[in-house]
């Protein structure tokens, strides 16, 4: 079996416009909940169609049925006139249905050329044709504008250089229909563009695209047509044009735009924590203040040094150079432990890899910095347990049926707020906030916003990391530009335009993205 | 979606107690049917006998779960076991008082444990290569030390103990009720127990979350090395001599208690009622074989045979299914 290039570009048997899959009444049931309800909708061969929803409004369940992973519970879907099973993944790659999913699903261990030809290796006579596969690959990764190569391990590459290979992949299997399922989560702008123009090319390939994000300017920036989830149900279906970004919301979460930064402004108080001159791995002499009921937002390109700055602070990472000054005191930051005990808390980007015990029960994860407390020598107490955890559940509002229910059977939102959450019982001083809202709803973001406040009221102070310029912007009462491991410059509330803002964050000589807000 | 999470939470609630009882009814199942099948098998003896058999590997898989829960392996205790019944031997052949001779044997084993922790954590070498290397050297080691002849121990009191049973139940099972309760409350109801579940569940999360990953998996080498080498002093005064090649594939039965047990080698599930019931299931089953005249080729052929059958069963169980 030989891929060429020629695969490249799938013909679709359709031309544009004419309907490739209808779903009539397409429903899916679990045992105790409708997940999805009957949906009705038609999507047209070579349209980019979004699907924006909050978490758990069905669009994994909706995603989930179309790529055969689940079979349906009833319903029809017909794909180009005929009634179609989609009972197996397999069937539905056979019919030319793909995903590129959130999180990459390719082996960090093998080449990049392995990955892309996964399944469908060249061989000759039973003897992979790895110089081929190479060549073929790095010509299709060439071919879409990509500047990556093809021979080095997957597991090198950043996590949105792996996107873009996860997306080239789903693009060389004769493949006239994909889906995006929050592909930019973990992209930088630049790698973002190359991947909107990619999917704009197979667009004009006649491949029919469906894209869900949660970044409604993206939706605005390369869909034709949008629908809304909402609890199961489609609640509308919009010609891009004829909506804006308020509408979308509304019918999203019933709920308006301004609710959702919801910002409040509080005296500020003593400085919490103050760096002078710190160096370490992947930045250097950055000196910052952070006082109490403020909220400092670092914002820059992923790779800027933001998360290293943040990580040598909490003491995972030395030091090479500077003061950390607690509260007006210099301390040594050798460990988490010494930061936590300082009064640090630190909710990650990464909250699967490095925020959660997916498969402990939520109270434990709720539970988990604080268990000294809560045990009287080694003994827990299960009543101060139960209701340490109970009362964050109820707290922060997290969607649960007990505190024993496992962290992973929650959706992305509500783990979320178990990372965020499992700080406020422990009373620190400094919170610090990495990527906190990255593949999360806009009601779940209104209400991580909110929790924000309730920490500022308490006189504590907050660092937050954010890609995402309108979050900052919005949120921070300093904010910090970082680029290449350096400060690079500093603004007040709304002090800045987005313009000038990007303008730093970026390197001078690249050409100015217009466009992230 | 968590509307989703109602749905498949249910089944998975108390589901620790629901296996445990499901093994329990295994095992008493067992024993009903042996006692029908046999004439021996329900015998006073027979049943000091299985206790017997069964008690020294459930206080091993003990240890093992606690390695296991943290995502790791201990493929080194029967090694120590068996060194152990050569340390045992030589202290108290030598005139030491048991009690001292047993605290050492003891710490001896605690030094393996802490040595194997030293290799995970600051030598960054995987616990299936430490712990397998430790098993090489040490059969070599207890060779050296005794030339590779057992030492018979020449004191009565010492071995009788193992003989002998307190209200009718045989000494080597008191032993293993007094491993398995400290053990229980360890674990599930301790700091320390909790840490080890979250470090085998994301040793990153934990470590954020100010838990101390290096001490948790320390302890939880220690631990297994402790039981190992209480095994060992166990074995030598039940045998009444020390042999460095005693306890050949113990660590493999350890591990399959602890599997059948419903602990996940994948960490961060296990339980210590599992494995002990575990173990016992596994005695049972030889116990069985030999009175039922099964060849003894066949008991190792049905040992594997039930834990794939048993631990594809929970596989489903734990899928929700």
């Amino acid at each position: 079996m030989t891929s060429t290039a020629q695969e490249l570009h799938p013909h679709p048997t359709l031309e544009p416009g004419r309907t490739i899959l209808e779903l009539n009444g397409l429903e899916k049931r679990y045992p105790g909940t409708h997940a999805l309800k009957p949906v009705h909708l038609a999507f047209k061969a070579g349209e980019i169609h979004a699907i924006v929803g909050e978490n758990g409004a069905g669009k994994s369940t909706l995603i989930k049925l179309l790529t055969g992973v689940m079979p349906r519970t009833s319903g029809e879907v017909v794909w180009e006139g005929k009634p179609a099973a989609l009972a197996t993944p397999h069937e539905a790659m056979a019919l030319g249905i793909n995903a590129v999913h959130q999180e990459v699903v390719l082996c960090r261990h093998l080449t990049v050329a392995a990955n892309m030809f996964l399944g469908e290796e060249e061989s000759r006579f039973g003897i992979l044709q790895q110089r081929a596969m190479v060549k073929d690959a790095q010509k299709i990764i060439d071919d879409l504008g990509f500047d990556l190569p093809a021979h080095v391990v997957l597991g090198d590459l950043t996590i949105g250089q792996q996107q873009l290979i996860a997306a080239a992949r789903a693009t060389v299997r004769g493949t006239k229909f994909l889906i995006f399922d929050e592909p930019t989560a973990y992209l930088t702008r630049k790698e973002a563009d190359q991947l909107f123009t990619l999917i704009r090319r197979l667009k004009g390939e006649g491949v029919t695209i469906i894209y869900i994000s949660h970044r409604m300017e993206e939706v605005f920036e390369l869909a034709d047509r949008v629908s809304v989830l909402r609890d199961g149900t489609l609640v509308g279906t919009r010609n891009i044009a004829e909506t804006n970004e308020p509408e979308l919301v509304k019918l999203m979460i019933n709920r308006s735009i301004e609710q959702i930064y919801h910002k409040e402004h509080f005296t500020l108080g003593a400085a919490i924590v103050e760096t002078k001159n710190l160096s370490g791995k992947g930045f250097e002499n950055v000196s910052l203040t952070v006082r109490a009921g403020e909220i400092v937002g670092l914002y820059g390109l992923i790779g800027a040094g933001r998360s290293e700055f943040v990580t040598t602070l909490y003491g995972r990472h030395k030091k090479s150079a500077g003061q950390i000054l607690w509260q007006g005191k210099e301390v040594q930051v050798n460990s988490e432990h010494d930061a936590i005990r300082l009064g640090m808390a630190l909710a990650p980007e990464s909250r699967r890899d490095q925020g959660l015990c997916l498969n402990l029960p939520v109270g434990t994860n709720l539970n988990l910095p604080i268990y000294k407390r809560i045990s009287s020598n080694l003994l827990i107490s299960g009543a101060k347990e139960k209701a340490e955890a109970d009362r964050q559940i109820a707290d922060l509002r997290i969607k649960t049926p007990t505190r024993h229910a496992l962290a992973s059977s929650l959706s992305g939102g509500n783990q979320q707020k178990i990372v965020i959450g499992k700080w406020l019982a422990h009373g620190a001083k400094l919170f610090i906030f990495d990527e906190p809202t990255v593949g999360v709803d806009v009601g779940t973001k209104a209400e991580i916003y909110r929790l924000f406040s309730v920490l500022l009221s308490k006189g504590a102070g907050i660092i937050l990391i954010s890609s995402y310029l309108p979050e900052v912007y919005e949120l921070a009462d300093t904010l910090h530009v970082f680029r290449r491991g350096k400060l690079v410059a500093t603004h007040g509330f709304r002090t800045a335009d987005h313009e000038e803002i990007l303008t730093q964050a970026l390197a001078e000589k690249q050409e100015k993205k217009g466009g992230q807000t | 979606m968590s509307t989703e999470a109602i749905a498949a939470e249910k089944p998975k609630r108390n589901y620790n107690a629901l296996f445990g009882l499901t093994l329990l009814a295994l095992l008493v199942l067992l024993w009903v049917i042996l006692s029908v099948a046999t004439s021996s098998f329900a015998s006073a003896n027979n049943i000091s006998n299985l206790l017997r058999q069964g008690s020294m590997i459930a206080i091993l898989a003990v240890g093992q779960t606690f390695v296991i829960i943290t995502g790791g392996i201990d493929l080194s205790v029967g090694a120590v076991v068996g060194f152990s019944t050569v340390i045992a031997a030589m202290l108290i052949n030598a005139g030491v008082p048991v009690f001292a001779a047993i605290l050492i044997t003891l710490l001896v084993g605690v030094a393996i444990g802490l040595f194997h922790g030293f290799g995970i954590v600051k030598m960054g070498l995987p616990p299936f290569i430490i712990t397998l290397a430790t098993l090489t050297s040490l059969r070599g080691i207890g060779l050296l030390m005794t030339n590779g002849n057992s030492i018979s121990i020449n004191n009565d009191a010492f071995q009788e103990f193992s003989r002998n049973s307190f209200v009718g139940v045989p000494n080597l099972f008191w032993m293993v009720i007094l491993v398995g309760i400290p053990a229980y409350i360890f674990l599930h109801h301790s700091r320390w127990g909790r840490y080890l579940f979250s470090v085998g569940s994301n040793a990153e999360a934990s470590r954020l979350s100010g838990v101390n990953v290096q001490r948790t998996i320390y302890m939880a080498y220690t631990l297994s090395g402790l039981c190992a080498a209480f095994v060992g002093v166990l074995l030598a005064s039940r045998i009444g001599i020390g042999n460095p090649t005693q306890a050949e594939g113990w660590e493999l039965q350890a591990i399959a208690s602890s599997v059948i047990g419903g602990t996940s080698l994948f960490g961060a599930v296990g339980s210590v009622h599992g494995p002990l019931l575990g173990a016992f299931i596994l005695a049972t089953i030889n116990n069985g074989a030999n009175l039922l005249n099964v060849n003894a080729f066949w008991q190792r052929i049905i040992t594997g045979v039930l834990i794939i059958v048993i631990v594809y069963f929970d596989g489903l169980r734990r899928r929700g299914k």
